[in-house]
């Protein structure tokens, strides 16, 4: 059933304004919420549930930051992967101009943190991370938001 | 990186006709369309000086130049106008040179929807790049009228090293309109093909100014920035006027979502030191650095060198990619909370680390609650968004009305789920929709692992983690 009115679902919302769409990521959210609770009845443990939820949050996240953002990429790209592939399949990964100079720990830090930075440029990963920031930050927001209003009833 | 030959308009005509429609500010797409357009052909043949001293108003903008690119176009078009009339009149008045700074901040090549998304939702809530038009023409009036104006004191601050951001919050004008107008005039270029297509000095001088710009002439228009050069040499008209502050370094902006390619160009830059054109501007402004003959131009930057600094093209080079690292580091200063104060690289990385890992480690924390909660709430979307939300939703008009028939907000009771909630599925987005696929496999397999007990949850989540 949830295969069927997925497919289908392909209208598009034009292309999100990144990260100033709250809106958006907070209709994203609980849609993915809802899934997660409608599905989730047979994740009975709530360790499980919490990691879904996670995961969804992320994906909210990534999916409204729109597909220019590099970190918006990687962080969907990581949590499509099936954690069943532990052998993926031999494709020639293209991997991207890996900056050199890992010297710095802060900077390695930085690219840990930073989904996808691990092939940036400096510049580049500290764009990514403040677009990275504020995106966290206004999830962050809005995940306490609905805290507060569910237990708060 | 484009160089948009911003047409002075050759005709005489032209500028007859622009000039009220500009100042009308009205409808500025459909007057200047058509004299514009011959605007937009002649110039190619003509040579610079054509141009030049054609008049502020002839630059606007053919808002519809381009047909094929629509909107857009009629936008850069208006960038290029503006543009054009900064080189021009030379006594642009600073506001306009900041709007066109800020123009040329945003602009990056075809690739900004995201931004003019950005901008026009930050400046427009219609975000139609018409609206743009009208704007830009509108406030191009005032300027039309005073095409002498001798720059006041520059108070924009497109000057120096400032973020897109302030920009964008300074000119607060329809950067989207002008950001479309840059790509479509970057498609103009290429079908044009080079032929007597040359970047606008304004282009130039914006980047001076804004020192935002960081540009390279398409490869269909090579030919562009020679011709630039020639004409940039006769164009006295220019004067840099703008930014005392400014001492022409021009700190090339790689837009972020600038290619890798660019950005390795950018740094494997031809600095092109400014021209001649450059030190005609002000004797003062002049800085000694050589003015080399324009090089042609495939993907450089250009650069000027600050007084009695090194100008060899490597340490060129290196102070580009410091101010914009530095640039990106005040960025990430005002988002981080508590960090105005902090000064030093160091510092500042640490803090911006130190907040990414505990903005994560929320995340995680509330996810944890949101699944408690879960469990015993269902959760009613239409309470939990604003009122507001669903009037923008346009695109679901099925799903609001399933929520308006939602009871309340929170139930403790459990209920089983509203056959509403499935059917809003329908307007996923393909975003929402990878998710969703990805959600559903994911819960898929969390059926199938519950009974293969915790451990496997774990080794999932590991992968989950970043």
């Amino acid at each position: 059933m949830y295969r069927r009115s997925f497919k289908d679902t392909r209208s598009s919302l034009g292309s999100p304004n990144p990260n100033f769409s709250k809106p958006m990521v907070a209709l994203r959210f609980l849609r993915a919420l809802s899934l997660v609770r409608r599905s989730g009845l047979g994740a009975c443990s709530p360790s499980y549930r919490a990691r879904g939820i996670r995961r969804a949050a992320y994906a909210c996240m990534a999916a409204s930051a729109g597909p220019r953002r590099a970190w918006s990429r990687a962080l969907l790209r990581k949590i499509r992967r099936r954690p069943g592939r532990g052998l993926r399949r031999p494709r020639a990964v293209i991997w991207r101009h890996r900056p050199v100079g890992g010297g710095d720990r802060l900077e390695v830090a930085l690219r840990r943190l930073v989904p996808g930075g691990g092939c940036m440029e400096y510049c580049r990963l500290l764009e990514e991370a403040a677009d990275y920031v504020k995106c966290l930050a206004m999830q962050v927001r809005l995940m306490q938001t609905i805290v507060d209003s569910a237990s708060h009833v | 990186m484009i160089k948009e030959r911003f047409f002075g308009g050759n005709g005489s005509s032209a500028e007859a006709v622009l000039p009220s429609e500009l100042k009308s500010g009205a409808d500025a797409d459909q007057l200047p369309r058509s004299s514009l357009k011959l605007g937009w052909v002649q110039p190619m043949q003509h040579d610079a000086h054509a141009y030049l001293e054609s008049d502020l108003s002839s630059l606007v903008l053919s808002p519809s130049f381009n047909a094929p690119t629509g909107n857009d176009g009629v936008v850069v078009r208006e960038l290029v106008g503006r543009l054009g009339s900064i080189c021009k009149s030379g006594g642009i008045s600073p506001t306009s040179r900041c709007q066109v700074a800020g123009i040329s901040c945003h602009t990056t090549p075809l690739n900004s929807p995201p931004k003019l998304n950005l901008s026009a939702t930050n400046h427009q809530p219609q975000g139609v790049p018409a609206q743009g038009n009208q704007m830009a023409a509108s406030q191009f009036a005032p300027f039309a009228d005073d095409p002498g104006l001798v720059e006041k004191p520059a108070r924009f601050p497109c000057f120096g090293a400032r973020n897109r951001v302030g920009i964008g919050a300074q000119l607060g004008l329809a950067e989207a309109g002008k950001l479309s107008r840059v790509s479509s005039s970057q498609s103009l270029m290429a079908a044009n093909n080079g032929k007597g297509v040359a970047i606008s000095d304004a282009t130039m001088e914006m980047s001076r100014f804004g020192g935002r710009v960081s540009y390279s002439s398409s490869p269909g228009a090579s030919s562009a920035s020679d011709s630039l050069a020639t004409t940039g040499a006769e164009s006295n008209g220019r004067k840099r006027k703008a930014a005392p502050k400014c001492k022409g370094k021009i700190s090339p902006l790689s837009p972020p979502n600038m290619n890798p390619p660019k950005e390795e160009n950018s740094g494997t830059k031809k600095c092109k030191l400014r021209e001649d054109r450059e030190q005609n501007i002000n004797g003062s402004r002049k800085l000694g650095e050589d003015a080399k003959p324009l090089e042609p131009p495939k993907d450089y930057i250009h650069v000027r060198a600050r007084r009695g600094q090194a100008t060899d093209s490597h340490s060129l080079a290196e102070r580009v990619r410091r101010e914009k690292i530095s640039e990106r580091m005040k960025l990430l200063q005002n988002l981080v909370p508590g960090c105005s104060k902090v000064t030093g690289k160091a510092v500042m990385l640490d803090e911006i680390i130190n907040y990414v890992q505990s903005l994560q480690r929320q995340v995680e924390f509330l996810s944890m609650k949101l699944a408690t909660l879960n469990s015993q709430l269902e959760f009613d979307m239409e309470t939990l968004l604003p009122k507001d939300v669903h009037h923008a939703h346009v695109p679901f008009p099925h799903q609001l009305n399933e929520l308006d028939m939602a009871s309340s907000a929170f139930s403790f009771s459990q209920q089983p789920l509203k056959i509403a909630v499935p059917d809003s599925v329908d307007g996923f987005t393909d975003a929402t929709c990878q998710f969703v696929d990805f959600e559903e496999d994911d819960l898929h397999q969390y059926v199938v692992w519950m009974g293969f007990g915790e451990s496997q949850a774990t080794g999932h989540s590991s992968h989950c983690i970043l």
